[in-house]
């Protein structure tokens, strides 16, 4: 039945006459009329004045027994709104949970909207919404199981996830993808929070991995990167299926659909790569299962639109960071020099941070590239300056520390950042101590700012 | 690296763990802190936390930073370092958006995490601007979650994300005046 209401709700858009701009409610509901009032308001103690009023009169429609469900979600909007401007109304969690629990359809994905912008996990009232939780999991409406779901990935208190992960692992075997998809996200949060709840259902991740729909398999990638950051050992096994991944990605065999911009699912090669990269490090062997794979996906990335860049910038961290291969290597500096030649200034810091992260590997990298490196000391946007000097750092020897120090002095003398200042006053301390001989000057030692 | 802090414990740098107020906080490999919307003029237009913040240090954080990114001039990086973080921000129109991620992460990932959001909010709404996330910025933030689960992107193909908020959307319609249609279809 519900696979019916599916198709039905699928073939509706095109049943409807001209709907262009689905749901835009209009400028003149009461939300509409509060956000226009502020807007003309100039002062903030007029805004305080007015959102002061608008939340007396929000609290007494909520606890008034008059009010619909669908009054109750209009009230919920406005609530949030409030928030967002920086005043309280927790008087309305609470209305906010009984919204998801009692209302129907948009009134029930606004409660549970609002109460997951509202409240955080260890928020006592979220107890409260555990029940109406699990009995949407188990709705024949396959759009209220993916509130709840979603719900659940975002908030959920960490003490009652043994109540719901059974229902939600049932939901891994679901025929349609985006409950999978969203159940994999479920448990990717219960993984994070209290991984030790999850720790019997590993191989239901290796399902959702293989699984046939690429967004679910997308999804199971968070987990797999969790996991094998904390132990790569355990998933060595692995490396063929994510090399096999990869090269179906790259090689352009997805759908169609999953291209942004041309580029084929770039956020699943991102992950891919980074998964590698932490397989690969260290281990020789394994690094030989991915030369290839990486070779094509630089190859294949071509310079032309962010996120391709950002592709090849996660490729070079992986060939830098796994068993070094000399071929690869050579492709992947010559990618570092076009980013730090660039004239794009995005790039040109991508480029540098790429170079701090090379650098300690292949001196000779920013060697090659110092006239850009001493142009960019200069530079007139502090970030590009910073992330200089953060390269400078890594290069530090006993003929260039002197005068690196100095840099790194004079950008802490007009730093107004506390963290900046820690970090960086930390670094010329380290030097300090690394070459006392060459930095007797008293000079230097003004560094009590 | 994933680490479990107690309340009442800041570290700066590596490992990124961070507490901010005193809600203890859990944080993934590569996972976003934050999302901020704000006009020119510095109104917050939608918020989405990603970590358990106390209120006042939201507030606080929200006007330092939207200080910070409305004095940027416009050939300036999309990045910007800020507190322990890394904000990467970039102007639509009249509208900010304005990411927080840690500081290893990679800037340019989430300078197109933003630019995907714009895209689908623009397919959604049809040719958005600023007045449309305003008054109805809720619907804005079921796109958000759809795509962006607890900070992270999902690469789900380009229907999906839209297909689930209309089909959402459509239960509405349905509830005003569906009856003829379903009627017509032998449903009802």
């Amino acid at each position: 039945m519900s696979d019916v209401v599916e198709r039905t709700l699928t073939a509706l858009p095109s049943l409807l006459s001209s709907d262009p701009s689905p749901g835009r409610p209009s400028s003149t509901s009461k939300l509409g009329t509060l956000i226009r009032g502020i807007t003309e308001l100039t002062s903030k103690h007029d805004e305080e004045k007015l959102i002061q009023r608008e939340l007396v009169s929000i609290k007494e429609q909520v606890s008034s027994p008059n009010t619909t469900m669908r009054q109750m979600k209009e009230l919920m909007v406005r609530a949030v709104y409030c928030e967002m401007l920086g005043y309280e109304a927790s008087f309305s969690y609470i209305h906010a949970i009984k919204l998801a629990q009692q209302g129907t359809a948009l009134d029930k994905r606004v409660g549970y909207l609002a109460v997951s912008l509202f409240l955080n996990e260890s928020h006592e009232l979220l107890l409260l919404l555990v029940n109406t939780v699990l009995k949407d999991l188990q709705s024949t409406n396959l759009i209220e199981v993916c509130m709840a779901l979603t719900v659940v990935g975002q908030v959920f208190p960490k003490d009652m996830i043994p109540a719901i992960l059974p229902m939600v692992e049932e939901k891994l075997n679901h025929p349609k993808e985006i409950i999978r998809r969203k159940a994999v996200l479920a448990l990717y949060k219960f993984y994070l929070i209290a991984p030790n709840q999850v720790q019997h259902i590993h191989s239901k991740f290796r399902k959702a991995l293989c699984d046939k729909d690429p967004g679910v398999m997308s999804a199971s990638l968070h987990i797999y990167l969790e996991m094998v950051t904390e132990k790569p050992e355990s998933y060595k096994d692995l490396v063929v299926s994510f090399v096999t991944i990869l090269k179906q990605v790259v090689g352009g065999k997805l759908p169609i659909d999953f291209n942004y911009h041309s580029v084929p699912a770039p956020w699943l090669q991102i992950q891919l790569l980074r998964i590698l990269s932490l397989l690969g490090k260290n281990d020789r062997s394994t690094s030989e299962m991915m030369y290839e794979v990486l070779d094509e996906s630089l190859r294949r990335a071509e310079m032309n639109h962010n996120i391709t860049y950002a592709i090849l910038f996660e490729c070079v961290k992986t060939i830098y960071t796994i068993h070094p291969k000399a071929e690869l290597l050579e492709k992947a500096a010559k990618c570092i020099g076009n980013f730090v030649l660039s004239p794009k200034i995005n790039l040109k810091y991508l480029g540098l941070k790429a170079l701090t992260y090379v650098v300690q590997q292949d001196a000779d990298l920013a060697l090659q590239h110092q006239m850009t490196i001493i142009e960019c000391l200069d530079h007139s946007d502090l970030i590009i300056k910073r992330e200089t000097l953060e390269l400078l750092f890594r290069i530090t020897n006993g003929q260039n520390v002197k005068v690196i120090v100095e840099k790194l002095l004079e950008f802490l003398r007009h730093s107004k950042d506390d963290y900046v200042t820690i970090d960086l006053g930390g670094k010329v301390t380290e030097l300090a101590e690394k070459y006392p001989s060459e930095m007797i000057s008293s000079s230097l030692w003004c560094m009590n700012e | 690296m994933i680490c479990v802090v107690d309340i009442d414990r800041t570290q700066v740098g590596p490992p990124a763990v961070c507490l901010i107020g005193t809600w203890r906080t859990t944080l993934c490999a590569a996972c976003m802190r934050f999302m901020l919307l704000f006009s020119r003029q510095g109104k917050l237009r939608l918020q989405k936390w990603y970590t358990a913040t106390a209120e006042r240090d939201k507030k606080k954080m929200v006007r330092e930073l939207m200080q910070v990114v409305l004095a940027r001039k416009p050939k300036m990086c999309s990045f910007l370092e800020w507190r322990d973080l890394k904000i990467v921000y970039k102007r639509y129109a009249s509208l900010y958006f304005c990411c927080a991620v840690e500081e290893q992460d990679n800037e340019l990932i989430t300078l197109e995490v933003i630019h995907r959001f714009v895209e689908l909010l623009d397919k959604y709404f049809g040719s958005v601007c600023e007045l449309d996330i305003i008054f109805n910025f809720e619907k804005a933030y079921f796109i958000l979650d759809e795509f962006l689960m607890g900070g992270e992107i999902q690469d789900t193909s380009k229907k999906s994300v839209l297909k689930a908020i209309e089909q959402a959307d459509l239960l509405q319609e349905e509830d005003e005046s569906p009856r003829s249609v379903l009627e017509e279809m032998g449903l009802a």
